[in-house]
């Protein structure tokens, strides 16, 4: 009765399978995989920074290079990836279909993962995840940044392939009798992440296209010795990553909304309000994105423009916060690992989202724009409510998957401290930024508050970087020495609530 | 109900946002322009009398400066954060940013957008004196 | 919560003219210059006010949740979903 092995499978045949939990697996391995490796150079980072000087790291090309490909890997190579693990395993389900609508394009779109994740760690680019040019047209070294840019060609096909099979799983795919307002919020959220996808990536796409030329020299759009405008990539970046942050916010919240009402033992405060605020800031994520260019030389009305766009995404996501907090209120919590990790992130996104309309304010970016409130401002998200909600989602799926289950203790320290951890670094490195440090610097002068500051930061990483090594022991001897789970209810909470596993929803 | 609270709170938010960003964008009449130039890794600065300085920056306090700041390379970030002074050297562009210096004083110039191997170092000071006269 | 609404339509209305007018002031006299190092940050610190206060209504609210309703808490009683046996 469980979703993935339900026998012993020699490798290649689950590698080979189109079935939707076998490319579940193999997304949910190859995003395990890329977060540790992504999150063992932001160590890296880290110990660099404790002090100031060279430590570990020999030269400043070198630490660009890893926190180049750091943010990379983590976006790319691990969040995204790993919503796409969840929404294979859980979406076809959720809507009552055997599979996901296109099971081959289902493979390629996963099989592109691998290769640009080589591409990327094997060329080791050094110009930032954004590219910002002209740096990388005319400073940035050799293949690294051009086999950076075909992996990023390859993702982005990707990910239009899967949001392509997501769409028309749900739309066309889903039970007859069922409504779209019936299907699951988890299913509504890879809905509309997948819509932002399809709208946003093209841009990006051909960004990328105009940078590769521009590199080889025939073309010059974002070249200023060629009269082009490296602020025209900016806007192009910027169109399809603004949004891109809703398409990775967005699927962490739909694994809220499983697990909360789950714990809280009730059902979702109110689903309407969750679709709405789903579509809403698909909708409105694409009326902020000059808000990072703030510094670039905007006009007083471009600004006040992208201000009042940004902050006009913030209802929908207090909307969901809100969502959450109902649903808790007068429930029976079971304080299980799950359940722990997605109010810990719920927590973490309501101090990201107040710090970021605090941002949005546009003087201020005089004080923070480029400086490591930044990076604690947008790690809030990424990994206070993303990496959190998909790893309590991970935790709530393996009973479901392997048909064991975790060791709940280990669960609950990894979790502590991984709270503990990312208040450290992450509130620490805002007010990191408003005494003046710039993000991306390899070496800083020793102003007394600054190494303190960064002395901070550095042991929370560590804590996270100790849970995240009991987080492996754990996954990995769980899932083959563990308990075995009771599939009917792993966490004993009684009730009638569907299981993943089941191929019907009773409740629909 | 919740929400109109928080719409009224975000309409404060960028009522005030407009309003100060309104009034520190307004550049004095008789500010003096200053000519900076951001290149891998150094920043130098014209004065209106045309002396050049690379590394450090004179200014005299009581004064209204105006940056008019571009780039030769890649971009940069000019920033000063002592005066919460802060703005792009784009390649291909003028951007503009002012302040007035208030007291005699020393403070640190420093790029803040990523701009390769010695960004981390693209450092300059801010020498703040007293008025000459 | 009509009140709050009022109370911050209130304050939209009187902060940014009151600010607006001090910075006039300043600014009109020859030699006086607005001094973006104040502006910047009061406007910083206004935000950082209500943020703070927003923040601890929020967090509290959740501290005193997950207090209060997790299922051993001695006052924990099963939810009306529960007895129905769905939810």
């Amino acid at each position: 009765m469980t979703l993935e092995m339900q026998r012993p499978r020699p490798v290649w045949q689950i590698m080979f399978s189109t079935h939707h939990t076998d490319v579940g697996l193999l997304y949910l391995i190859t995003s395990l995989a890329f977060l540790f490796l992504g999150g063992a150079l932001a160590l890296a980072i880290r110990v660099e920074l404790f002090l100031p000087g060279s430590q570990f790291i020999a030269d400043s090309m070198t630490f660009n290079r890893i926190f180049t490909v750091h943010g990379t890997t983590l976006i790319f190579l691990f969040i995204l990836p790993f919503a796409s693990a969840v929404g294979n395993y859980f979406v076809p389900i959720m809507v009552r279909y055997k599979d996901m609508a296109y099971p081959k394009l289902n493979a390629i779109a996963f099989w592109m993962i691998p290769p640009s994740g080589a591409l990327i760690w094997l060329g080791f680019a050094d110009f930032t995840w954004y590219a910002t040019p002209p740096y990388s047209i005319i400073s940035a070294p050799g293949p690294a940044a051009d086999m950076w840019i075909f992996g990023l060609k390859i993702l982005g096909i990707s990910s239009v392939l899967g949001a392509i099979n997501f769409v028309v799983t749900i739309m066309k795919c889903k039970h007859p009798d069922m409504s779209l307002g019936q299907v699951p919020l988890l299913a509504w959220s890879f809905l509309s992440s997948s819509l932002i996808i399809l709208v946003a990536i093209p841009t990006f796409a051909a960004a990328l296209l105009m940078l590769l030329t521009d590199r080889l020299g025939v073309s010059g759009f974002f070249n200023p010795a060629m009269g082009g405008d490296p602020i025209a990539y900016a806007h192009l970046f910027w169109f399809t990553f603004h949004p891109e942050v809703y398409v990775l916010v967005i699927p962490a919240i739909g694994m809220m909304y499983e697990i909360i009402p789950r714990f809280s033992r009730k059902p979702i405060f109110s689903y309407n309000s969750g679709v709405f605020a789903f579509v809403l800031l698909a909708i409105v994520g694409f009326s902020s994105w000059a808000h990072h260019m703030y510094a670039t030389g905007m006009s007083f009305t471009e600004k006040t423009v992208f201000m009042v766009g940004t902050l006009a995404a913030v209802p929908a996501s207090a909307m969901h916060v809100f969502n959450f907090l109902a649903t808790m209120w007068n429930g029976r919590i079971r304080f299980a690992t799950p359940m722990m990790w997605s109010v810990g992130g719920i927590a973490l996104f309501f101090s990201a989202g107040a710090g970021g309309v605090v941002n949005a304010a546009m003087p201020l970016d005089f004080t923070t724009h480029d400086t490591y409130w930044v990076v604690g401002h947008f790690h809030l998200f990424v990994m206070g409510t993303i990496a959190f909600g998909s790893i309590g989602y991970l935790y709530y799926m393996f009973p479901y998957v392997t048909g064991r289950m975790y060791h709940e203790k280990m669960g609950q320290a990894h979790f502590v401290m991984s709270f503990i951890g990312a208040v450290l670094v992450f509130y620490t490195q805002h007010v990191l930024g408003l005494y003046g440090m710039p993000r991306r610097v390899y070496d800083y002068p020793a102003i007394p508050e600054w190494i303190a500051m960064n002395q901070i930061a550095t042991v929370g990483a560590m804590l996270i970087g100790v849970s995240m090594v009991l987080f492996l022991a754990n996954m990995i001897h769980s899932s083959a020495k563990g308990r075995p789970a009771g599939m009917d209810d792993p966490w004993k909470l009684g009730g009638k609530y569907y299981y993943p596993y089941q191929n019907k929803n009773p409740q629909h | 109900m919740y929400i109109g609270v928080v719409v009224a709170l975000l309409v404060w938010v960028g009522a005030e946002a407009w309003n100060v960003e309104r009034l520190v964008e307004h550049v004095p009449e008789d500010a003096e322009v200053i000519r900076v130039t951001g290149q891998q890794w150094f920043w130098t600065f014209e004065h209106e009398d045309g002396t050049t300085e690379v590394g450090e920056l004179h200014v005299e306090a009581g004064k209204a400066y105006k940056f008019e700041i571009v780039s030769t390379d890649v971009i940069h970030s000019f920033n000063i954060h002592d005066y919460v002074v802060l703005m792009d050297a784009v390649p291909g562009r003028v951007n503009t940013v002012w302040f007035a210096p208030t007291e005699a004083g020393e403070h640190d110039i420093q790029c803040r957008e990523y701009c390769g191997l010695i960004h981390y170092n693209m450092r300059a000071t801010l020498y703040v004196e007293e008025p000459a006269a | 919560m009509r009140g709050i609404t009022a109370l911050l339509v209130a304050v939209l209305v009187a902060v940014p003219p009151a600010t607006a007018m001090q910075a006039h002031a300043a600014g009109d006299e020859p030699g006086e210059y607005l001094d973006r190092r104040v502006e910047i940050w009061n406007l910083f610190f206004r935000l950082m006010v209500v943020a703070f206060t927003i923040g601890a209504i929020v967090s509290g609210t959740m501290v005193w949740q997950v207090w209060r309703f997790r299922e051993s808490n001695p006052n924990a009683k099963p939810t009306p979903y529960e007895e129905k046996g769905e939810w």
